[in-house]
């Protein structure tokens, strides 16, 4: 634990702080400069759409096509753009994902950190690891070559299939897919800094509370992961910047539709296809040359650069009141 | 202090050794921009070429067709490759046919479908028609699953204006990002019928092409102009000004018989090689 120990004022700045202090000017500059880049490169298409832009209406795959060509011709340029499905496609793969991925991610933290034997932890450790820092394109191609093709041709039935034929394709490429894929990505991120919160909880604590005839579990339960909790939040925090910015496996897997998936449909609903924010980025990249376009897609970026700044927020908020008893994350 | 020095200076020597051949002969870099789907063979191309030509090196960007016409509009490309014809808003470049390339309609192997009519095709990737049993000659009943690309692709644009009569195609159509990923998708759904460039639809592929209005796609038939989906592949370069060097190249690609060659081992088809 480092703690700031304040330096005699008088004395004026050292030449540490001083470059400390430009070093701080610089990094926070530079992202208030992509801010404003990116939200006045977008304000066209949030000033034509108004609060309607996170609305539904119509087809949205339709309305990008739509802006691209009004770029090419000489008249005004559209900017009609309900981005509803995008949006509740990657609220919904991210949150799914990240609530799996964290659920699953606490108990092997905690068995690695507690109750694995040493030789098992030093293979699970560097593998986690080794996980954490696979590139998304491999986990894209192995779900295209392996996961599509087994929901596609062994859980799907026909009957579903022909059920939502007219509107959308249910052939494997869909919300579960993309939901299993991701949270196989992100978990090791926060399985990663869980372990590393875990074992950053002062051990005489521990020690406390098992003299007093706590068992381990409950123990290491109400003690540890209590203590770690700012550790949780740190990777939560992560893990979710990680799936929300996920592009090149999500545009590989979930299907490269612009459509909302209704839970209202039934299991069907794991099925359907989506594409969310990050992903439609990287489909429509060649659309740059119309400006147009340009504008919508920096929205776009700008609504996830937004929530990524809004998410470091929330983490470091949810921090605050866990901070006295928690350790260090 | 001495010892992060010393580092410094081996680190300057390996980059100046690894420089070093860059720099021996003076070279022409050609800047070309356009095609993302013709760059395998305009990739196979560039370095024939620059096996014959020790003095002249490429660095093609894949920003896509329409982008690469702006590229050399702004001066930004000496030479773009496109994949539709000239149009009105291209003005101040000069376009040259330099081979053909063809857009095959596939199906998975396990289907006996042999032959489409442009309108049956149509009517599939509008939604119209939704299960194999109505379309004649296949041995499925199953609903089908069409591939297509992304909007942005200009087989895609390619497809719309000379199937789908500029319609945007259905929403139960899975667009995919790349022709690898449409055969991979085809491969995998029995169900499935999706659009690919010849070169993506090749025995090893995994997929059936199909014929359209009773003519197969194959390099014969689109080198003949009697298959529906042929097209010419352009290359692009500003009116004024053009630069000799790539003149030299586009004239190399259209009419040299090794360039032929590779043309067609690259899947696409020669049109005036020797």
């Amino acid at each position: 634990m480092d703690e700031y120990i304040p330096t005699e004022r008088g004395a004026g700045w050292s030449q540490d702080q001083r470059a400390e202090l430009w070093l701080v000017c610089i990094v926070v500059g530079l992202l208030i400069a992509m801010l404003v880049f990116v939200l006045h490169a977008a304000w066209p298409s949030f000033s034509h759409n108004g609060l309607g832009w996170f609305g539904t209406g119509g087809r949205v795959d339709g309305q990008i096509q739509a802006i691209f060509t009004s770029g090419d011709l000489k008249s005004t340029p559209l900017y009609v753009f309900h981005a509803w499905p995008l949006i509740w496609s990657t609220a919904l793969i991210t949150g799914v994902a990240v609530v799996i991925a964290f659920g699953s991610s606490l108990f092997v933290a905690v068995f690695i950190v507690e109750f694995a034997p040493d030789w098992l932890r030093g293979v699970l450790e560097p593998v986690v690891r080794l996980l954490a820092s696979v590139p998304s394109v491999i986990y894209g191609l192995l779900g295209v070559l392996i996961l599509v093709p087994l929901i596609g041709n062994h859980l799907i039935t026909q009957q579903e299939k022909a059920s939502v034929n007219p509107t959308v394709q249910l052939s494997g490429y869909g919300l579960l897919a993309a939901i299993l894929v991701l949270t196989i990505m992100v978990a090791p991120i926060m399985i990663a800094v869980f372990v590393n919160g875990l074992r950053a909880v002062p051990r005489n604590w521990i020690e406390g509370s098992l003299a007093l005839g706590i068992n381990r579990w409950r123990t290491f339960w109400m003690v540890a992961v209590r203590t770690a909790r700012p550790a949780l939040v740190a990777g939560t925090v992560l893990a979710t910047a990680r799936a929300l910015g996920e592009s090149v496996m999500l545009s590989m897997l979930s299907g490269g539709v612009g459509f909302a998936p209704n839970p209202a449909d039934g299991l069907i609903f794991l099925f359907e296809p989506s594409r969310g924010l990050a992903s439609t980025i990287l489909f429509n990249t060649d659309e740059l040359s119309s400006p147009p376009m340009q504008h919508t897609l920096y929205a776009i970026a700008a609504v996830l650069l937004f929530s990524a700044v809004m998410l470091s927020f929330a983490g470091w908020a949810a921090k605050q009141p866990m901070k006295r008893y928690g350790v260090i994350a | 202090m001495r010892s992060s020095k010393k580092v410094l200076a081996a680190l300057t020597a390996v980059v100046v050794v690894l420089g070093a051949p860059a720099a021996a002969i003076a070279r022409t870099t050609i800047f070309g921009s356009g095609s993302s789907a013709e760059q395998p063979i305009l990739n196979l191309l560039f370095k024939a070429y620059s096996k014959l030509h020790k003095n002249i090196a490429f660095a093609y960007n894949p920003d896509g067709g329409n982008a690469g016409v702006k590229d050399v509009q702004k001066g930004r490309s000496a030479l773009a490759v496109n994949t539709r014809p000239p149009l009105p808003s291209d003005s101040g470049t000069t376009q040259f046919k330099i081979f053909l390339d063809g857009l095959c309609v596939a199906v998975n192997p396990a289907n006996s479908l042999g032959n489409l009519t442009i309108s049956q095709t149509k009517n599939i990737f509008l939604g119209l028609t939704t299960a194999w049993n109505s379309v004649g000659g296949s041995n499925l009943s199953a609903t089908i699953d069409p591939i297509g690309r992304n909007s942005t692709a200009g087989s895609y644009t390619f497809f719309q204006s000379a199937v789908l009569g500029g319609k945007t195609q259905a929403s139960n159509v899975n667009p995919q990002t790349s022709d690898g990923l449409v055969a991979t998708a085809i491969k995998n759904d029995s169900n499935a019928i999706g659009y690919v460039g010849l070169a993506h639809s090749q025995p090893g592929s995994g997929v059936k092409t199909v014929s359209l209005n009773g003519v197969a796609c194959n390099q014969t038939t689109i080198k003949r102009e009697t298959y529906p989906l042929f097209r010419y592949i352009w290359a692009v370069v500003p009116t004024a000004h053009p630069s000799v060097p790539v003149e030299k190249f586009i004239d190399w690609v259209r009419v040299n018989h090794q360039a032929g060659l590779i043309i067609s081992r690259a899947g696409a088809v020669p049109a005036f090689n020797k």
